[in-house]
C-alpha cells in the first residue's frame, strides 16, 4: 500500500507546476487516440475488410509504418553514442529524451506490426513458438525486442545516473549501453528492416542490395532529425533552452552528414532506374514521375531543401533547424510510402493493368490513434521521469 | 427406356475404353498412380473447429502442371471448379487461378489496345467459342521448387512439401501476408473478412480457413494425394491441363514438357516454377511469355 501511496504522491508532484495547456494537450491526444484505437478494434473485429489493401497490394500504411518508425528509433539512439562515445556532454540534457523517442518509436514500429498483421495474438508466439529463421520478418521481430530490451536498460541506468544513484558500475553500464545501442540499432535492426523488402526478388523497386544502407542513412537522418525537433519544440515550450547555439550547430552538422549520405543514394538509385532496362524498372520509374510525382518531389526536393538549410551555419539555429528538420521528416516519410506502395503497384503481369492503392480512413485512422497514443505517453513520461534539464535546473 | 443390342454395347465399351486410354492422360497419370504408396493423415486442423485430415506427400512423386495454350479457349471453368472445389469464399476475388485475355494480332507481339486487368472473377466472363482472335493466360500458384513464400514466411506456415506442393498450415499463419508481397506469380489470396460459405457447397476434405490468414492453390492436395487429378485438370472442356508426377519420365507432363513449345513464368527468377506452359503453336508470344529451350535443369527433374 505504501508503494501506491508513494507513487500517487510522487505523480502529484511531478505534476504540481503543470500548466493547464498541458493537460488540454494530453485531452486533445486522448481523444485522438481514442477514436483510431476504435479504427483498430474494428480491423482486429472484422479484419482489414474495410482498407484498400488488396491481394494485389497487400501492405499499406502500416508497413510503411514500420519501416519509417523503425528508423525513427534507430536515429534518435545517435545522442547516447555522442555523450557515451564521442564525450558530447552538451548533448546530456536531451540524453532521456532520446532514449524515450527511440524507444517509443520501436512500441510505434511494433505497433504497426500488430495492426498490420491479420492475427495479432498468434503473430505474439514468434520467436518463442513460430519460428522460420530463413525469414527476414522472423530476424527483424526478434531484433525489436533485443532492441526495446536495450533501449529500457539504457532509460533505467540514465534515470539512475541523472539522479546521482549510480555508482562507478552503474555509469559504466549506461555508457556501454548507450554505444551498443547505435551499432545494434543500424546494423541489427534497421537493415534487416530493409532487407525484408531488399530480398523481395519479386519487387523491382526493392530488390537491391543498397536497400539495407538506403534504410540505415534515412533513419540516422529521420531519427537524428526527430530529436532535434523534439529539442527545439521543448524549449519553445518550456521557454528555457535545453542546448545551446554551439550545440545547435553541431547537430546541424550531424544531420548534414546524414542527408548528404541519403541525398546521395537517392539520388543515384533514381537516376539509375530511369535508365532501367527492364519493363518493371520503367513502370517503376513512369509511377514515380506519374501518379507518384507529388511524393516523389516531397522526398527529393524535401532532402536536397534540408540539406541545403543545414549546409550553412547561419541557419544551423534553432528555427533553421526547426525547418530542416520538419523538412526531413516530411521527405523521409514520402520516400517510405514511395518505396512500399510503389513497389506493389507494379504490376506483376501486364494485363493486370493499372493497380490502385490509396489509404482510407479505416488505415489512416488506427496509424493516427498510435501516434496520438506514443505522443501522449511521451508528455506523461517526460513529465514524470527525472530528466537532466530539470534536475539539473534543481540543482542550479 | 430403349434396350441397347450387343453390337451398340460393344460401341459403347469400345468408345470409353478408348476415351480413358487416351495416350495423353494414361501418361499423365500412370506414373502417379504407382507412385503413392501412402495415404495417412498428417491432420492439418481445419480453422473453423472442424479437422480436416490432410494426406501425406507422395514418397517419390513430384507433381507438376503443363497447361497448352493452344488448347486453353479461356471459359474460366477451371478457376470456378477450383474456387467451388477448395471452398474459397466470394470475398477473395481474384480466385486461386487467374485467366488474362489478351487481343491477338497476326503479326504482332503486343497489341497495345488489349484490353487490360481482364482477370476472371471466377463467375462471370464465361467463355465457351474459341475466339481467334484472343488469347487466354491462366496464371495461379506455380508450386516453386524454391518457392519465395516459403522462405520469407515468419512461422513457416507456407513449406514446400516432398512432393512437389507448396502447402499452408493455416494454423501457423499470422497474416503478415510477406509471403503476398513475395510472390512473383500473385497466386496467394488473403481473407480479409470473414469467410461466407453455403454449408451445403462446403467440401468436408477441404478446411474451412478463417479471416485474417493468407491461402492459396494447393494443387488440391486432398484429391492428388489420393491417386485424382486437380479439380481444374477434370473440368477443362479441352484438355488444356495436364497433371503429373514429374519425377516419371513416362508421364504426360514430362513427355509435354519436353515439347520446344515449352516455356515457364519469370524463370530469371530462379524459383523454379513447376508449372509450364505451351505456347499457341501458331501465334507468337505475348510480351511476357519467356520460352525457353529444354534447359538440362529441366531434363534433370526426370530422376
Amino acid at each position: 500500500m505504501s508503494i501506491v501511496k508513494n507513487s500517487i504522491g510522487y505523480v502529484r508532484e511531478s505534476l504540481a507546476d503543470t500548466d493547464k495547456k498541458f493537460y488540454i494537450y494530453c485531452l486533445v491526444l486522448l481523444i485522438i487516440a481514442v477514436l483510431g484505437l476504435g479504427g483498430a478494434i474494428t480491423a482486429l473485429a472484422e479484419g482489414h475488410y474495410h482498407s484498400n489493401m488488396s491481394d494485389m497490394v497487400p501492405w499499406g500504411v502500416f508497413i510503411s509504418g514500420l519501416a519509417f518508425f523503425i528508423g525513427l528509433s534507430a536515429g534518435a539512439t545517435m545522442v547516447g553514442l555522442l555523450i557515451h562515445g564521442f564525450g558530447r556532454d552538451d548533448y546530456h540534457p536531451v540524453g532521456t529524451r532520446a532514449i524515450l523517442i527511440g524507444m517509443l518509436s520501436i512500441f510505434a514500429a511494433m505497433g504497426c506490426v500488430m495492426m498490420d498483421v491479420g492475427n495479432p495474438f498468434r503473430a505474439m508466439k514468434i520467436p518463442f513458438l513460430l519460428r522460420n529463421e530463413t525469414s527476414m520478418f522472423f530476424i527483424s521481430s526478434t531484433s525489436y525486442m533485443g532492441f526495446t530490451a536495450i533501449l529500457i536498460a539504457e532509460l533505467v541506468s540514465t534515470i539512475y545516473v541523472t539522479i546521482g544513484k549510480a555508482g562507478k558500475r552503474g555509469k559504466k553500464i549506461a555508457k556501454v549501453l548507450g554505444i551498443i545501442a547505435v551499432p545494434y540499432a543500424l546494423i541489427v535492426v534497421h537493415s534487416f528492416t530493409g532487407t525484408i523488402f531488399g530480398v523481395v526478388k519479386a519487387r523491382e523497386m526493392w530488390n537491391t542490395p543498397l536497400l539495407p544502407v538506403h534504410f540505415v542513412t534515412s533513419a540516422l537522418a529521420s531519427g537524428f532529425a526527430l530529436v532535434i525537433l523534439v529539442t527545439i519544440i521543448t524549449s519553445w515550450a518550456s521557454k528555457k533552452e535545453l542546448v545551446g547555439r554551439e550545440t545547435y550547430n553541431h547537430m546541424g552538422i550531424m544531420l548534414c552528414f546524414f542527408l548528404i549520405a541519403t541525398v546521395f543514394l537517392d539520388t543515384f538509385d533514381y537516376l539509375i532506374l530511369s535508365y532501367s532496362g527492364t519493363e518493371e524498372g520503367l513502370e517503376t520509374w513512369h509511377l514515380l514521375t506519374g501518379r507518384y510525382l507529388p511524393t516523389f518531389l516531397i522526398n527529393m526536393v524535401g532532402l536536397y531543401a534540408a540539406l541545403a538549410i543545414v549546409s550553412f551555419k547561419k541557419y544551423r539555429t534553432s528555427r533553421g533547424l526547426l525547418y530542416a528538420t520538419s523538412i526531413t521528416i516530411i521527405a523521409i516519410a514520402a520516400y517510405r510510402i514511395n518505396l512500399i506502395s510503389i513497389g506493389q503497384l507494379v504490376p506483376l503481369y501486364p494485363e493486370m493493368g493499372e493497380i490502385e492503392y490509396v489509404p482510407n480512413i479505416h488505415e489512416v485512422a488506427p496509424f493516427i490513434g498510435l501516434v496520438a497514443i506514443l505522443m501522449l505517453v511521451y508528455a506523461v513520461l517526460t513529465k514524470l521521469l527525472p530528466l537532466e534539464d530539470r534536475v539539473h535546473l534543481t540543482h542550479k | 427406356m430403349k434396350k441397347l443390342n450387343r453390337r451398340e454395347l460393344i460401341k459403347i465399351a469400345a468408345a470409353a475404353g478408348a476415351g480413358a486410354l487416351l495416350p495423353r492422360e494414361a501418361k499423365a497419370f500412370g506414373g502417379m498412380f504407382e507412385a503413392i504408396t501412402e495415404k495417412i493423415s498428417e491432420g492439418i486442423k481445419g480453422t473453423v473447429g472442424r479437422e480436416v485430415e490432410t494426406p501425406l506427400p507422395v514418397k517419390g512423386a513430384r507433381f507438376g502442371m503443363v497447361i497448352d495454350l493452344g488448347l486453353c479457349i479461356g471459359c474460366r471453368r477451371c478457376s470456378y471448379a477450383c474456387k467451388l472445389e477448395n471452398n474459397v469464399p466470394d470475398a477473395i476475388n481474384p480466385p486461386y487461378i487467374m485467366v488474362f485475355e489478351t487481343k491477338y494480332k497476326p503479326g504482332q507481339i503486343i497489341d497495345e489496345n488489349a484490353p487490360v486487368g481482364s482477370h476472371s472473377n471466377g463467375g462471370g466472363l464465361l467463355y465457351t467459342k474459341l475466339r481467334k482472335d484472343r488469347m487466354y493466360m491462366p496464371v495461379q500458384c506455380n508450386h516453386c521448387a524454391d518457392p519465395p513464400c516459403a522462405k520469407v514466411c515468419p512461422t513457416k506456415a507456407t513449406y514446400k512439401s516432398p512432393d512437389g506442393i507448396v502447402m499452408m498450415d493455416y494454423n501457423k499463419c499470422i497474416g503478415c501476408r510477406y509471403c503476398m508481397a513475395a510472390c512473383p506469380y500473385n497466386a496467394r489470396r488473403f481473407n480479409w473478412s470473414k469467410p461466407e460459405l453455403d454449408p451445403e457447397k462446403i467440401n468436408p476434405l477441404v478446411p474451412v480457413r478463417t479471416d485474417g490468414i493468407v491461402e492459396k492453390c494447393t494443387f488440391c492436395v486432398h484429391r492428388t494425394r489420393r491417386g485424382r487429378t486437380t479439380r481444374c485438370v477434370e473440368v477443362c472442356p479441352n484438355r488444356a491441363r495436364t497433371f503429373g508426377n514429374l519425377n516419371d519420365p513416362n508421364s504426360g507432363v514430362s513427355q509435354l514438357i519436353a515439347s520446344e513449345r515449352n516455356f515457364r513464368l519469370k524463370v530469371g527468377l530462379n524459383t523454379g516454377p513447376q508449372i509450364w506452359y505451351l505456347t499457341h503453336p501458331k501465334k507468337k508470344p505475348m510480351r511476357w511469355y519467356k520460352p525457353v529451350p529444354i534447359s538440362p535443369e529441366i531434363r534433370g527433374l526426370r530422376k
